[in-house]
Formats: C-alpha cells, sequence, structure tokens
C-alpha cells in the first residue's frame, strides 16, 4: 500500500514537472523558430494552452493531497479543536459537492464531445498516427486530420473524479483525526523552510 | 439583493476554513443553479475557458518558472553585493540596500513573498549583526518586499490585464515609475529614521567594487531587459517574454552562476569529454525537476483560484451586476474623485482576507465600467488595484508578506505587524498619490505606446 502511494506521488510529481517543462519548451521553440528561422510552429499555441488546462486541473488534487491550497485561517485556527473538527468537516462537504457538480458538469460536456459530436476537431494541433485508431470506433472510420476536441477536454472529467476521490481521503483523515484543516495556514512555511535549506547549502558549499 | 447573498456565501464558506478556489466557485456553482437556467456543463465549459479562452494568463507559469529558478540563493546574493555597494555608505546604509536589492529581486520577479523571503533571509540576518533592531529590519523589508508586485514583470498586473483586456505591456510599463517612487520614499523615510537613531552606515567600498559586483549580478538583472525590451521591441508577446526569460533563468542558473544542476558540485565539469553529457542531463537533473516541480504548484494554486474567479467573474456579468452597481453610484453622483476612494476602500478590506490575484479578477470587472464612464485611464485603475494589494500583503489578519517576514526573521506575528506599521504610513501617502496624480502611471506607457484607446 505504501509502495503504491510512492509510486502514485512519483508519478504525480513528475506528471507537473513535465508538463510545466513542455510548455516552455514549446513556447520557446516557437519564438526560435519565427525569430530564427522565419517559420512558425502552428500548433504551439494551442497545445501550450491545453497543456496549461491539463497541469493546473489534474495538478489541483495533487494539492489536495499535500494540503497546499490557500484559505483564510483567520477563525479556524483561532476555535477550541473540537469547533474546529466540526467546521472542518462541514468544509469538506463543501468541498466534495463542488468537486462532484463539476464531475457531472465535466462528464456532460465531455460526453457531448465523445459522442454526438466526436467528428468535431481542434483548430491546430494534427492528429498523431498513433491515435487514429480513434478513427474506427469515434468517427466512422474517417481519419482525423487534426486532434479531436474530445481529447484535449477529457481532463475535465478525470480531474474531476480524481479531485473528489483526494476531497474523500481528506475527508477520512479529518474524521479520524489525523488532519486539522483542508487548508495550507500559509505557502509561508513551506518557502522558509526552501530558503533556510538553500541557505545552509550555500554555507556548506 | 441575489448579489449580496453571492458574497455573503463566499465569506461564510472562506471564514469555516474552505479552500479560497473552492469558496468562490461552489458558491458561485450553487447561484447559477438557484438563479438561472445555466447547465453543469456549461459551468465546466467556463472552467475550461478560463485556460483556452485567456492567452494572456498563459504568461503565469513561465513568469513563476523565470522566478523559482532566480530564486536560488546566488542570484540574490549577488544583488544584496551589488545594493550595498552603491547604496551602504549612507547613514543606515545596509537598510536602504536592502529596499534596493528588493528593487532589483523584483524586477526579476513577480510575487511579492518571492522576493521578502530572497533578500530578507540573507538581509535581516546581516543588518542584525551591525547593530540594527530586528523589529527594524523585518519591518523594512517587510515593506520593501511589496514592491515585488508593482516593479515588472507582474502576477498580479498579468491577472489585471486578463480579467479586464488591457495590454500586460502597458501596465508593466505604468508600474515603472510608481515602482520606482515608491522605492525612493522607503529610502528617504529609512534615511531620516537613521539620521534620527543614529544607525550605522557600512564603510564606502569603492567604484571597483560596485562594477565588479555589477558585472557579477548583471547576468541575472539582464533577465528585465529581455523581459520588457522584447515586448515593446515587438520581438514577442509578453506570454512568450515570460517563457524566454524562464529559459533563460534555466541557463543562468545551471551554467553561469552554477547554483544548481550537476555543474553545482566542486570538481565537476574538470573533465572536458563529460562537459557537453553533463550539461544535457541539466535537462532532467534533480534539481531541474525540483524546481519545475514547485513552480508547477505554485501555478497550480494560483490558477484553481482565478479559474474559480473567473466562473464568480462569469456570474457577475452574466446577472448585469457591474451595471447595476455602477447605475446605482452614478444615480447618487459619485464623482471620479469620489469613486476612487470608495474602490480604494473595497480593495484594503478585501485585501485583508483574499489572495490579491482572485480578488482583482472579481473586483476589477465590477469597477471597471464605473471607471470608463468616470473617464478614469484603465491603466491607471489597474496601478491603483496592484498597489492596494500591496498595503493588503502588509495587514493583518492575511498579509502573506507578514506570515514570510515573521518565519524569515523569526518573530511572532504581531511583532512584525507593529514592526512594519511605522512603514506602512509611507505606503499610505504614496496610495493616495498613485491615486490622484494619474500621470504617474499613465506618463510612460503613453509616451512610448500611444494614447490608451479605449472602446466602450
Amino acid at each position: 500500500m505504501q509502495a503504491l502511494g510512492r509510486a502514485v506521488n512519483q508519478i504525480e510529481e513528475t506528471l507537473i514537472a513535465a508538463i510545466l517543462g513542455l510548455m516552455t519548451v514549446i513556447t520557446f521553440a516557437n519564438v526560435i523558430a519565427r525569430q530564427v528561422f522565419a517559420d512558425n510552429i502552428l500548433w504551439a499555441l494551442e497545445a501550450t494552452v491545453f497543456l496549461f488546462a491539463w497541469l493546473v486541473l489534474l495538478g489541483v488534487s495533487y494539492c489536495v493531497k499535500i494540503t497546499a491550497h490557500l484559505g483564510v485561517d483567520v477563525v479556524v485556527s483561532a476555535v477550541n479543536p473540537r469547533v474546529r473538527r466540526v467546521l472542518t468537516l462541514i468544509s469538506v462537504v463543501c468541498c466534495l459537492a463542488f468537486s462532484l457538480l463539476l464531475l457531472v458538469g465535466g462528464w456532460n460536456y465531455w460526453w457531448k464531445f465523445a459522442t454526438t459530436a466526436s467528428f468535431l476537431e481542434v483548430n491546430d494541433i494534427p492528429m498523431p498516427d498513433f491515435l487514429q485508431f480513434l478513427a474506427d470506433s469515434m468517427n466512422e472510420g474517417e481519419a482525423y486530420e487534426k486532434i479531436p476536441r474530445f481529447i484535449p477536454y477529457f481532463v475535465l472529467p478525470l480531474s474531476m473524479a480524481l479531485l473528489t476521490f483526494r476531497f474523500l481521503q481528506a475527508a477520512w483523515r479529518v474524521l479520524q483525526g489525523r488532519q486539522e484543516m483542508l487548508i495550507a495556514s500559509h505557502e509561508a512555511e513551506e518557502l522558509i523552510e526552501e530558503a533556510s535549506a538553500q541557505g545552509a547549502a550555500g554555507r556548506e558549499g | 439583493m441575489e448579489a449580496f447573498l453571492l458574497f455573503l456565501l463566499v465569506i461564510v464558506l472562506l471564514l469555516i476554513g474552505v479552500p479560497i478556489a473552492v469558496a468562490l466557485g461552489l458558491s458561485s456553482v450553487a447561484f447559477l443553479l438557484a438563479y438561472s437556467d445555466a447547465s453543469l456543463a456549461s459551468i465546466a465549459q467556463t472552467l475550461f475557458a478560463a485556460f483556452d479562452g485567456h492567452y494572456t494568463l498563459l504568461a503565469i507559469p513561465f513568469f513563476i518558472l523565470a522566478s523559482a529558478f532566480m530564486s536560488t540563493g546566488g542570484v540574490a546574493q549577488r544583488i544584496i553585493r551589488f545594493a550595498i555597494a552603491c547604496v551602504g555608505h549612507f547613514q543606515g546604509g545596509l537598510a536602504i540596500a536592502g529596499v534596493f536589492a528588493c528593487m532589483l529581486f523584483a524586477a526579476l520577479s513577480g510575487s511579492s513573498p518571492a522576493t521578502v523571503v530572497a533578500i530578507g533571509t540573507i538581509v535581516i540576518a546581516g543588518m542584525r549583526q551591525v547593530g540594527y533592531t530586528k523589529e527594524f529590519a523585518a519591518g523594512v523589508i517587510c515593506n520593501a518586499g511589496t514592491l515585488g508586485i508593482l516593479i515588472p514583470p507582474s502576477i498580479v498586473m498579468v491577472v489585471y490585464a486578463a480579467a479586464v483586456d488591457v495590454s500586460v505591456g502597458r501596465m508593466f510599463l505604468a508600474g515603472v515609475i510608481p515602482g520606482l517612487l515608491a522605492g525612493l520614499m522607503l529610502m528617504i523615510g529609512i534615511y531620516i529614521a537613521a539620521k534620527i537613531k543614529h544607525l550605522p552606515a557600512q564603510p564606502w567600498a569603492g567604484f571597483k567594487e560596485i562594477f565588479q559586483s555589477a558585472r557579477d549580478a548583471s547576468w541575472g538583472l539582464f533577465l528585465i531587459v529581455i523581459i520588457l525590451g522584447g515586448i515593446y521591441g515587438g520581438v514577442f508577446t509578453p506570454t512568450e517574454a515570460a517563457a524566454v526569460a524562464a529559459v533563460y533563468a534555466f541557463f543562468i542558473a545551471n551554467f553561469v552562476y552554477r547554483d544548481m544542476g550537476p555543474f553545482s558540485r566542486e570538481g565537476s565539469g574538470r573533465n572536458l569529454v563529460m562537459i557537453p553529457w553533463l550539461a544535457l542531463t541539466t535537462l532532467w537533473h534533480p534539481d531541474t525537476r525540483k524546481t519545475l516541480l514547485e513552480a508547477g504548484k505554485l501555478t497550480i494554486m494560483l490558477m484553481f483560484i482565478i479559474a474559480n474567479a473567473l466562473i464568480l467573474k462569469h456570474v457577475l456579468t452574466e446577472e448585469q451586476i457591474p451595471q447595476s452597481i455602477a447605475a446605482a453610484m452614478l444615480d447618487a453622483g459619485f464623482g471620479p474623485v469620489m469613486f476612487l476612494v470608495i474602490v480604494n476602500v473595497i480593495l484594503l478590506i478585501g485585501g485583508q482576507f483574499m489572495e490579491p490575484s482572485g480578488l482583482i479578477v472579481i473586483v476589477a470587472p465590477l469597477v471597471f465600467p464605473i471607471a470608463i464612464e468616470l473617464g478614469i485611464d484603465p491603466i491607471h485603475l489597474g496601478i491603483i488595484m496592484v498597489v492596494n494589494m500591496e498595503i493588503g500583503m502588509i495587514t493583518p489578519p492575511v498579509g502573506l508578506n507578514l506570515f514570510v517576514t515573521s518565519g524569515v526573521a523569526q518573530m511572532p506575528m504581531m511583532s512584525v505587524v507593529r514592526a512594519a506599521l511605522p512603514w506602512l504610513g509611507i505606503l499610505f501617502i504614496f496610495l493616495i498619490m498613485v491615486t490622484y496624480i494619474p500621470e504617474l502611471s499613465t506618463l510612460i506607457p503613453n509616451a512610448l505606446m500611444g494614447p490608451e484607446i479605449i472602446t466602450r
């Protein structure tokens, strides 16, 4: 179980780093193509935008796992532990309501593009050959020129399902008394830890 | 009335400890389900549109990444060395140098807390060693750090530009004079305090030291030249400028300053054959991955708040709430002066509870139509908002800079609040100046890019 948790964590962190790196490289390559080779990577902007959406939406559940989301902790940290527990449980229920509503919305939105509107393509990104098999089942055998829209939009139901799962986990931890709040008291703490770690490393080196 | 319920719901959710993003999103969804016939699918579409409908916001992850590569200890140290060489010999010199260093670092980073951490960790310790009190040091850096969002590049300015559709380039240019002015005012304030309190001065380091430290720091400081020069030279868009800045910062951190990556260890890179291979490994080196992950996490948190604030903005515009507020205010006979006072009060109160970017996304569309009616320049309005956000960062209960400073200086929150208070007065005077002298903000952008054309 722990090994699985570590593996999932590795996947999540690598994915976040890789997507952000890829966005940067694509955008940079487009600048180079235009300024140096007087050319243009037509699909660069659209691909970066979709990667951006995937980065943030998929990352949201990871940030719930590590309790990194910002919030107002004035009231919650001032009240006694029992009241805090009740307030946090109410918050978890609100968060679950949010993620479930958007899961339904995301699914409905995606379902339209996966069924009746599966022929709709994005504007610029060409369809890679290894995905062309999708055309058989989704587009009555007619090859896609560009990526069909249901591919980028799939992140909506996927990310909201993951978010619901992470909120359920958080709710379980709160019920067991292993977690006190849903929000990071502040991103500051981590920043400082890092800075002092860097400072220490700097002195050693 | 319904709008009032909406805001009440947001506030209640925030206070019971719901994350900011979820509080904004859930309130909007509940409102849409109760008062309109919007489908859940259309709300999901609005969420996705935060990314594929606002190309401007795409600059945010890249600015965060550039700042993350630049936040490695070495860059801050080099900037501080240069700042001390320049202004350290004045009375109260180390404090003045601290402000100067914050201004320089603000030109590399678009965020205030990052500026406080990078500069504060080194300068506050240094100031205490030569005899400043902890309170004085913390108060100065806490305030000077807020310049991070006023001096371009600035994430908050990108968010404002995206929320009301003005040019990011104009906003960046508009921040230059106010940024320099605020820094100068803080420095003068410190100089006067230093004369009264007889604070120490550093020895004059000589022009050689200034020259050498400038050369050493220039690799980092060249970043701002790339960003501003690139945008105004028409070489690239603000988003591309940010991506180029991120790649540049990556190269500087790995290959020039060698603060991270395979070349950061002693003795690495001696073997000439290995150098190309080592250079290639920077791409997947653990340090690179870690920096990308940190920047990614910050992007995710910030953009999730902004995306949900955009859903709320969608609700507000759908319900014509900005227009009805505008009509009510114009009927009440408010002129530009009174209107700006109200905007400042709303932002100051809101800024104490909300994350700056989220607040701007919500408030900007509310006040923007009124400002246009009253003939206030949109760029000027943006700078007023940014300065308000600066003040929000150093006022309790939710002042991001206060938290960071209390950690960096290892002081309790309340002492930091007291320490920051005298300097807060300077920022208030500065806010009044920025509010009622529009030329401070509009002079440079209008001179370089021509007058703003406002389409109603």
